[in-house]
């Protein structure tokens, strides 16, 4: 059993994945913390450069595979490693892959798993982490069970540790032990359906302009494209508009969709239902916009503005405009 | 084979036992929302034909019979409740080695899950079964289907989606876009209350308490409420011009313009 701090590293197109940086400055908090390594556990397309994770934090990097398959399918190379390494945690994002990783490890190797958490620390050799429960009604601290074998598995939410900048450096590189991909690697994709334009990635993005069913329609949502362009953000969305199909169900925020922490969060013509709440309630500041003022999220926006977001919207991406000089 | 949890209403007010664990006696309790659109998923694969039959499993306390029966009232067959007085505040681990003993003894071609649950919120499980069974996990789907031997579902990439395919038998799971979930009509109650329900215990699905290390790797040392957030600011009774001050005012106090 070591101290080390492991964390799953995803790649694709080539790069390391927002939360492979993320998840690098975590594993390094907390190795230091246990007097251990962070050590990237990489894999899909690009995952042999897992070196250059090094400068975000990495000291050693294990390579579980390159295809561009599904994660899940990286389990049995990712418990092989792991049965070696035995380190303190594993850090795993909050995502669709990661979570499938995570589970087969869970399922694989009989160890304990937390979250999804907002934070984690090391304090005094133990792991304790803190997630917010019950549709965030109520804030719990855990840790594993006496006894409980090792790794424990940390689920992250997005935005939970902050990708280190100008760092240098690179980290040592070895392949996983061999191992076979077993029943886990049986599901492949079998067709791909891109989508003809980009779709943003709103877990990066520092502002959100987000439009529920009071938009409307599409081009409802061309306004709020415009006040999001000015502030330097993206757009995103309630279920009840993705489901209208105005926008992708990508730009879909909320339980069923991405857990965002931007630092202004605007919602409008959004109601604020309980599951739209846990996706962006961590959001620094939050404006909602919207013509009810018994609207439920007017109980927890910092700035609530009662009025017709028609009227509202384009004016202050005028506004806004004017200010920035443009 | 539908795995069902029945979860305190997203509505109710929950409350923490004296050991930090929640209170589910206190609390209104409903089908996980998410194993709703599960079930309708397998409801609708049994009308078309590409399943023969539909049974749930869930495991919790005896009162998870009554998720149990409204499962059935929105169609299916059958319905078995693992229950055990070693299992109350089983983890992720813990629930996974259950359901997948139990499912061990089923055999079905199909267990279907849903994405998440409510409480745990973790989507765990369903890769945990996946991996203690030895089986293929086909994993958020927002479409499954079923054809000869194979499954597939159809799932959300970054930018688009992706068809996923591997041979039964599966774990699989499904999002809220598989389309919404019926309501049970009074015939389907009454129907209901006919359909056959089995309760199983640990030692009935060959597992033990030992084995389960007191039902979990994890433990719970804290409970509390969220650090409150100061008042919101209202802004109400102004014209679109004065709101808009009022916003770029609040952006720049804040630093965000
Ligand atoms: C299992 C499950 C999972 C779910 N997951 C998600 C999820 O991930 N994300 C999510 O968002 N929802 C999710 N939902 C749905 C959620 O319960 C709500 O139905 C949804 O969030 C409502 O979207 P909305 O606020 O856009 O629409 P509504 O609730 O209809 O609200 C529209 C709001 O717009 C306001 N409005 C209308 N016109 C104007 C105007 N001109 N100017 C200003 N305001 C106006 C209205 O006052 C109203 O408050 C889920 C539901 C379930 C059951
Ligand atoms: N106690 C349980 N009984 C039956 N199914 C469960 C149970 N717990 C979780 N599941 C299934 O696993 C899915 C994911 O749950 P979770 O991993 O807790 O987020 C749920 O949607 C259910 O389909």
């Amino acid at each position: 059993m070591s101290n080390d701090v492991a964390f799953f590293a995803e790649f694709s197109d080539g790069a390391p994945a927002r939360s492979a940086l993320e998840l690098a400055a975590g594993a390094a908090e907390l190795a230091e913390q246990s007097g251990g390594e962070a050590i990237a556990l990489a894999y899909g397309p690009g995952a042999g450069d897992a070196g250059s994770l090094g400068a975000a934090g990495a000291s050693r990097g294990i390579v579980l595979g390159d295809g561009p398959g599904p994660a899940i399918g990286h389990a049995m190379a990712a418990a092989a490693a792991v049965r070696e390494l035995t380190p303190l945690a594993i850090l795993s994002p909050a995502t669709p892959n990661g979570r499938d990783l995570a589970a087969a490890l869970i399922g694989l190797l009989g160890v304990p798993a937390f979250g999804p958490v907002r934070a984690a620390r090391i304090e005094d050799g133990h792991l304790r982490t803190e997630q917010a429960t019950l549709q965030g009604s109520v804030v719990t601290v855990s840790e594993p069970a006496d006894g409980a074998p090792q790794p424990a598995i940390v689920l992250v939410l997005p935005s939970t540790f902050t990708p280190r900048e100008g760092g240098t450096g690179t980290a040592a590189v070895t392949p996983a032990p061999a191992s076979e991909a077993g029943s886990l690697g049986l599901a492949h994709v079998v067709e791909s359906h891109p989508a003809e334009a980009a779709v943003a990635n709103l877990e990066e993005a520092k502002v959100i302009v987000a439009g529920g069913r009071g938009v409307g329609s599409a081009e409802g949502f061309a306004q709020l494209e415009e006040l999001a362009a000015a502030l330097g953000g993206a757009v995103g969305a309630s279920r009840a508009a993705a489901d209208a199909g105005w926008v992708p169900y990508q730009l879909q925020i909320g339980q069923t969709g991405k857990v965002v922490k931007p630092a202004l969060y605007v919602a409008c013509g959004i109601s604020g239902a309980i599951q739209h709440r846990v996706g962006m309630q961590t959001a620094e500041n939050v404006l909602a916009i919207n013509k009810d003022p018994d609207a439920p999220i007017g109980e927890f926006a910092d700035l609530f503005v009662v009025g017709d977001l028609f009227a509202i919207v384009p004016k202050l991406t005028a506004e806004i405009r004017r200010r920035k000089g443009r | 084979m539908v795995c069902i949890k029945q979860v305190p209403a997203t509505t109710a007010e929950k409350r923490y036992t004296a050991d930090l664990r929640l209170d589910r006696a206190a609390a209104e309790a409903v089908i996980n929302p998410l194993d709703e659109y599960a079930i309708e998923q397998a409801l609708r694969l049994q009308e078309a034909g590409d399943v023969e039959s539909v049974g749930y499993l869930s495991m919790g306390p005896e009162q998870a019979a009554e998720a149990l029966r409204r499962a059935l009232a929105m169609g299916g067959d059958d319905a078995t409740l693992v229950t055990d007085p070693a299992l109350p505040g089983a983890d992720a681990w813990a629930t996974a080695r259950v359901l997948a003993a139990a499912l061990d003894k089923m055999a079905p071609d199909v267990a279907l899950m849903g994405m998440a649950s409510d409480d745990a919120r973790g989507s765990l499980v369903p890769g945990a079964v996946a991996a203690l069974r030895g089986v293929p996990l086909l994993s958020y789907g927002s479409e499954l289907r079923v054809e000869g031997s194979v499954a597939r579902i159809r799932r959300l990439t970054a930018d688009g989606f992706d068809i996923l395919e591997a041979p039964l038998p599966v774990v699989a799971s499904v999002t809220d876009q598989v389309g919404e979930p019926r309501y049970a009509s009074l015939k389907g109650i009454m129907a209901a209350k006919r359909k056959p329900m089995e309760t199983w215990s640990l030692a009935d699905v060959g597992l033990s308490a030992d084995e389960l290390h007191g039902a979990a790797l994890t433990r719970v040392v804290e409970a509390r409420k969220p650090e409150a957030k100061p008042p919101t600011e209202r802004v109400e009774d102004v014209n679109a011009d004065e709101a808009v001050t009022r916003i770029v005012d609040w952006l720049t106090a804040r630093k965000l313009v």
